[in-house]
């Protein structure tokens, strides 16, 4: 039977999935992602069934940097949704952008992510994310597909594991965090030989469930 | 690719098994293939070091007629029947032939010490697919090239024509050794051996050309005698088969390996930041945990962890008790259990009220008695042999550290017996830190001859500790999963 990756792969129009793409991959795995809608350039602005404030994102599979590159715009009021639209359009012509709910999250930020190993083969990690993921390193990493049992090991070896036992009143479902660990390893082997880079970063509490915020996904133009 | 695995029957109960690789373990004759009277060649430096081995060990050579009272043989086709190993000691040039004759013998296993195959560039490259090739023709199997071959202390073969530690390790033990340098390999040996190790075999995988780490991890963890493995990798045959073997030999005695050589080529290509984050070879430290495999990062970690894992009985917790007579090194041993920046998480044990009461009636009145326990200068053998005792006997108390410094007037050399006394009667690990001026190593050796593993300073016998907690932690997770 195919799984639920290779169906995503075969509906892919390029090899380079934009940040939409990657979030209905995700989905397809039960991972939940912010309410969402990508705009053409030449789309018009009607946004139903979305809370604001919205967040305004450039949305291109050929744009991983798009903080860098100020294509991200966050805590964005109705009022002012069009006018963002426009200015992002201004800058990235010729581009999609996604329009998201803009969501709370509880506590700190994770990353949760993917490689290919020269020597060992598709590994899964997860640890301290945001902007500052890589300045912290706090970060652990298993082969995949690992078990949710095994993922709930690698948040015990964390430096923000107190994150995980009611630090500061958080009440972060660890469990739970380490079954999205174990379904993304699994997604990861799923999409095969393609697989190259996953970054989600961040992920978050949101609303009682782990939300994937932002998602990255590199795949092998050849195989 | 791994051809030997199909070839492996299962093992039987005799001292060896009956698996091929335990003729090059065990063989019934040895053959030295360039072995020359010449001082200082490794023909005449192999040669010598297995003539003390009971079994037949012939010298080939073309020329030469004796050597150190024995009959040479000239060509490889004039060996008697019954070699089972053939080292060649000729350089990379000659060492094919060498090899093919020997294969064309029917000899089961080759060692090829000489370096200067692939190391060196293409052309060496060239004399290994000769190698390979022999393997392929005639069934026997290589060790090497570039390999320093075997040592095995209870069959007395050692083809190592290095300096190693090789009368201190004479008396065996239950860690095989698989070593991908042979520098590293030899000089770690040496080392440890100056304070006592146990050695049930060496192996100097050198270029692999035919048998290769996973050959030898599968036999070491089927053989009875061994009881810890320790590898020193660079680069692996089949990373993932590896893993795969390892976690399953770690479920009967503990691996533990240092991985040398980082790939920094993935990490600047790396466009995520999981990429940049894995640069660092974090994704070993993680499969490594995974599969329940030890992880060191230099040759004294690893012939320390090794030590103590082969030597001590598992800690059931992560608690552990400190008694000393120099107040400083409780304090400094305290600081180094609590540490939050490893992996593995140790804690100072709470002694409970009884035990606190028991210690107060042995020791001076202005010893402390909570953990660490500091007996001060007043310190005897006897006291502390006492101390050791009780303070194993606390059910809040998984491992101990015993500082055993010489300055106090009433220890004396007793305190071995005292403490390995101790460690004889109870299944909790001591771990002695020993501290005698120049004669250190001699006095971690005697503990070492009576049953208790001991380290120089603190910070390696926490650490020794830190590596029993966390085969502890291997073997819980283990006993869960099917």
């Amino acid at each position: 039977m195919r799984s639920a990756a290779q169906k995503w792969l075969h509906g892919l129009s390029n090899t380079k999935p934009d940040e939409l793409d990657v979030k209905e991959l995700l989905s397809c795995y039960d991972i939940a992602t912010p309410a969402g809608l990508r705009l053409g350039p030449n789309d018009s602005v009607a946004i139903r069934n979305m809370q604001p404030p919205y967040v305004v994102k450039v949305c291109s599979g050929d744009i991983l940097h798009k903080t860098d590159q100020g294509g991200v715009r966050l805590n964005v009021q109705p009022d002012r949704l069009e006018n963002t639209i426009t200015e992002m359009r201004a800058k990235f012509p010729g581009v999609s952008v996604l329009v998201e709910e803009h969501v709370h999250v509880s506590g700190s930020e994770l990353i949760v992510g993917g490689l290919v190993d020269q020597e060992f083969g598709t590994a899964v990690m997860v640890g301290a994310g945001g902007i500052l993921t890589e300045l912290y390193q706090d970060v652990t990493f298993r082969l995949a597909p690992c078990s949710a049992e095994e993922a709930r090991r690698m948040l015990n070896e964390l430096q923000i594991a107190p994150l995980f036992s009611g630090y500061r009143g958080l009440n972060l479902d660890a469990d739970l965090l380490a079954k999205t660990v174990a379904a993304i390893s699994r997604m990861v082997i799923d999409l095969g030989d393609v697989f190259s880079q996953l970054d989600i970063n961040p992920l978050g509490w949101v609303n009682n469930k782990w939300m994937a915020l932002d998602a990255k996904l590199v795949l092998n133009s050849k195989v | 690719m791994d051809r030997s695995a199909s070839r492996m029957p299962t093992r039987s109960d005799s001292d060896w098994g009956e698996w091929p690789l335990a003729k090059l373990f065990r063989p019934r004759a040895i053959a030295v293939v360039g072995a020359t009277s010449k001082p200082g060649k490794v023909g005449r430096i192999v040669f010598d070091l297995l003539r003390r081995t009971e079994r037949p060990v012939y010298p080939v050579h073309p020329t030469q007629k004796t050597l150190l009272g024995h009959d040479v043989i000239p060509r490889v086709e004039d060996l008697p029947e019954g070699v089972d190993v053939a080292v060649i000691t000729v350089n990379a040039g000659q060492a094919v032939q060498a090899a093919t004759d020997c294969g064309h013998k029917g000899i089961p296993f080759i060692i090829v010490v000489a370096g200067g195959f692939s190391e060196v560039g293409a052309e060496g490259r060239i004399l290994e697919d000769k190698l390979r090739a022999v393997v392929a023709t005639t069934g026997s199997r290589i060790l090497g090239p570039n390999s320093l071959g075997i040592f095995v202390p209870r069959e007395r073969i050692d083809t190592i024509f290095v300096e190693h530690g090789d009368r201190a390790l004479a008396g065996g033990g239950g860690v095989a050794f698989i070593t991908q340098s042979g520098s590293v390999g030899t000089e770690g040996l040496g080392v440890a051996s100056n304070i006592g190790f146990g050695l049930r075999a060496f192996v100097g995988l050198g270029n692999k050309v035919d048998l290769n780490e996973l050959d030898f991890l599968r036999y070491f963890g089927d053989d009875d005698r061994t009881n810890c493995i320790m590898l020193y990798m660079e680069n692996f045959s089949d990373g993932r088969a590896f893993l795969e073997i390892a976690g399953q030999v770690s479920r009967k005695k503990p691996v533990v390996v240092l991985k040398a050589g980082r790939t920094a080529a993935g990490a600047a290509a790396a466009s995520s930041h999981t990429g940049r984050l894995a640069g660092s070879d974090r994704v070993v430290s993680g499969a490594f945990r995974q599969f329940c495999i030890q992880r060191v990062f230099d040759e004294e970690q690893l012939c320390d962890a090794a030590r103590v894992l082969a030597g001590a009985p598992l800690p059931r917790g992560p608690r552990v008790a400190v008694i000393s007579s120099g107040g400083g090194y409780g304090v400094m041993a305290a600081d180094y259990i609590e540490s939050r920046r490893q992996r593995t998480r140790l804690q100072m044990a709470h002694l409970s009220p009884d035990t606190e009461a028991k210690l107060r009636a042995i020791v001076p009145g202005f010893a402390s008695v909570a953990n660490p326990v500091d007996l001060t200068a007043s310190a005897t053998d006897e006291m502390t042999g006492d101390t050791l005792r009780i303070v194993t006997a606390d059910d809040g108390v998984d491992a101990v550290i015993c500082v055993a410094l010489f300055a106090p007037p009433g220890i004396s050399d007793a305190l071995v017996a005292h403490t390995a006394a101790v460690a004889a009667d109870v299944d909790k690990p001591i771990v002695v830190v020993g501290q005698f001026g120049p004669f250190t190593d001699g006095l971690l050796r005697r503990f070492y001859d009576n049953g208790v593993i001991g380290y120089p300073c603190v910070a390696r016998a926490v650490r020794a500790v830190r590596t029993l907690v966390e085969r502890a932690e291997f073997v819980h997770t283990m006993e869960g999963t099917p």
